[in-house]
């Protein structure tokens, strides 16, 4: 897939100067915060189907050999790493287009016009509904952490670990839309050289386009 | 002020189609809309502070955490390449047929080719796998094409599907009674794919020929049977297991789903395919669909909470009670407007926005119970059918993706006339027949 290597040294592109310098770097930031929190879902996900595998075992065998494996602790967990996997992939997932875009047009105009599609539905949409979602949770989030909230269930855990998580995910979920409108932005007004170096970038994290 | 719940229905159907991620653009627009309505006096923030135990409803939603099972599962036996060896075993235990291969495919299509739900991702597999094959051993490309983009969506409404799973959840019906009513009705559709292509195969044999001879001479009976036992054996009981805990109530949905994921890496392992690659490449697709599916839900709840909010949904409701005819208009009005919106959007979009409006309208004119069940699978079978029909639909559009060139788009389109015909007769039996649905669930 990747283009065969040139046959002298790569150039390297010219440093990148003034507000784009400084916004790649902010971008670089995010990106590697938000890559990082993605590497780790992954494998909360494998950890998710052996909890239900568990829970679904363990159910049985209650049921028709009267042990007792089954706890709301277990049942919980399951449902906690869900939670997990989907509030915190989504920033990461915004990075490299996997969330579903209705593509009849888009499918069919320039490069230049998705980058000022995405730049325009980071700052009216996404920015704005993060930064919503956000704080709205915020009050409920502290009552919930200041009460060390439980489970109502008996055996359950600790239910203000899994609030904290929303406002934590919404949070990650802006930055990552202000990476884009940043990334975004720089491609749309920096220099050939910032372009090279967000397409490049692009490749790397495995962009849908 | 009234004006406003209807204005935002157009204009997020208009802005959607700017392309960028509908998750957030129907979060977006709901703010935007709420700022309005505040503005004008019409609407109180405070109305907004449901949104954050709306989005703990959807974290400890038991239903919806068999979504991630099951893509998990289609994923695995997808990525571990056992659903290509799965295609490629019933192909050769049909090859000698004439349209086995095309058999092969109504097969497979209807066992797996969707456990993950999202049609590109179903009709790319089984275009990348069977097209090349059947092309080379002298199909019609029509036949192959046709066969590929209909049995690739069919998966989509036969259990165990993640479709049928949030259909439920949005229909608030029970997933096990959707799957219960869903397997006739997409066993039917199967065997009416299948029939027409034994039809094509005897009428016209150069358009779905045997597999040559000398192909077939490498494997001897032995070989083949031991290929049916490593190959298709398992895979099939793998589903039948998942299927029969369901319907003989031993695990919910949830559970069998999650069975049916591990279940999904021990044949891989006991395959020799349980690789890193393999294991990575299930992983980013479980957390690639599952936060896209569950993050279009939470857009989409905004919207609803801003849509009420505005009295929208009053609206939507009295339009779609005081249709002429009822609740047979209320049926003809939802499925035309699904069908044709399924051109343009993919199922989760049309389950989660449109499906909160139709139910409550459907629900008050009385569709209630097995009754609601059956509603569920006519607007299913309905949105399959928007798939394949030309020029917008999904399942040809990525065909065409992985098609070669020297496919004409021509030849897809005139491929999927036949299944588009057998699915409006199955459209019409299971109208006209709701008992086929509704009989056997409780």
């Amino acid at each position: 897939m990747d283009p065969a290597p040139p046959q002298s040294p790569p150039v390297e592109p010219a440093p990148a100067s003034g507000w784009p310098r400084r916004a790649l770097a902010v971008v670089r930031a995010i990106d590697a915060v938000n890559r990082a929190v993605w590497k780790l879902v992954l494998w909360l996900t494998l950890a998710m189907v052996l909890v239900g595998t568990y829970n679904a075992l363990s159910r049985y065998f209650e049921t028709h050999f009267e042990a007792r494996l089954a706890s709301n602790a277990w049942i919980e967990l399951a449902w906690y790493l869900f939670s997990l996997v989907f509030l915190l992939a989504a920033p990461w997932a915004l990075r490299i287009g996997a969330h579903v875009r209705v593509d009849v047009l888009y499918g069919r105009v320039s490069a230049r016009t998705k980058r000022w599609i995405d730049l325009g539905g980071a700052l009216l949409f996404t920015i704005p509904f993060s930064a919503f979602a956000l704080f709205i949770a915020l009050p409920a989030v502290q009552r919930s952490v200041a009460i060390s909230e439980t489970s109502p269930d008996p055996g359950g855990l600790a239910r203000w670990p899994i609030k904290l998580v929303i406002p934590i995910a919404f949070g990650l979920l802006l930055a990552a839309a202000i990476a884009e409108a940043l990334r975004h932005a720089v491609w749309l007004f920096g220099s050939d050289a910032d372009r090279t170096r967000i397409e490049t970038s692009d490749r790397s994290a495995g962009v849908k386009d | 002020m009234d004006w406003l719940g209807p204005v935002m229905f157009v204009l997020v159907f208009v802005l959607i189609f700017i392309g960028y991620p509908v998750a957030f653009s129907l979060g977006g627009i709901a703010l935007l809309f709420a700022a309005i309505g505040v503005e004008f006096g019409y609407f109180s923030w405070a109305y907004l502070n449901a949104f954050p135990e709306r989005v703990f409803g959807v974290m400890s939603n038991q239903i919806l955490l068999a979504v991630p099972f099951f893509i998990y599962m289609g994923t695995m036996l997808e990525r571990s390449r056992l659903a290509e060896d799965l295609l490629k075993t019933i192909g050769l235990l049909f090859g000698p047929l004439r349209g086995g291969l095309a058999l092969a495919v109504v097969i497979v299509g209807t066992l797996l080719a969707a456990a993950t739900g999202v049609v590109g991702a179903s009709v790319v597999a089984m275009g990348m796998i069977s097209l090349p094959v059947m092309l080379r051993y002298g199909y019609s490309p029509e036949l192959s094409s046709g066969v590929i983009c209909a049995s690739g969506t069919l998966g989509q409404i036969v259990p165990p599907s993640v479709v049928l799973v949030v259909l439920a959840d949005q229909l608030s019906i029970s997933v096990g009674d959707l799957f219960i009513g869903s397997l006739i009705p997409g066993l039917m559709l199967a065997g009416m794919y299948a029939a027409y292509v034994v039809f094509v195969a005897f009428k016209n044999p150069a358009a779905a020929p045997a597999m040559p001879k000398e192909e077939r001479a490498e494997y001897s009976a032995a070989a083949l049977a031991w290929r049916v036992a490593r190959a298709l054996v398992p895979p099939l009981f793998l589903i039948l297991v998942v299927l029969g805990s369901i319907f003989q109530g031993v695990a919910t949905p949830t559970e069998a789903g999650a069975l049916g994921a591990v279940g999904a890496m021990l044949l891989a392992l006991l395959n020799g395919r349980l690789d890193l690659p393999t294991l990575r490449g299930t992983m980013e697709e479980t957390a690639k669909l599952t936060t896209m599916v569950v993050f279009l839900l939470i857009g989409s709840t905004l919207f609803t909470l801003v849509f009420r909010g505005v009295y929208g949904d009053i609206w939507i409701e009295d339009l779609l009670t005081n249709l002429p005819g009822g609740l047979i208009g209320l049926l003809v009005i939802a499925n035309l407007v699904v069908f044709v919106l399924g051109f343009f959007i993919d199922f989760f979009e049309i389950a989660f926005i449109v499906l909160p409006l139709i139910a409550p309208a459907a629900r008050a004119l009385g569709l209630e119970g097995p009754m609601m069940v059956w509603f569920g699978v006519l607007l299913g079978m309905n949105l399959q059918t928007s798939f394949l029909t030309p020029p917008f639909g999904f399942s040809l559009f990525y065909l065409r993706g992985v098609a070669p060139k020297e496919l004409p788009t021509s030849a897809i389109y005139r491929g999927a006339l036949p299944f588009i015909g057998i699915q409006l007769i199955g459209l019409a039996v299971i109208a006209c027949f709701p008992e086929i649905v509704t009989a056997r669930i409780d």
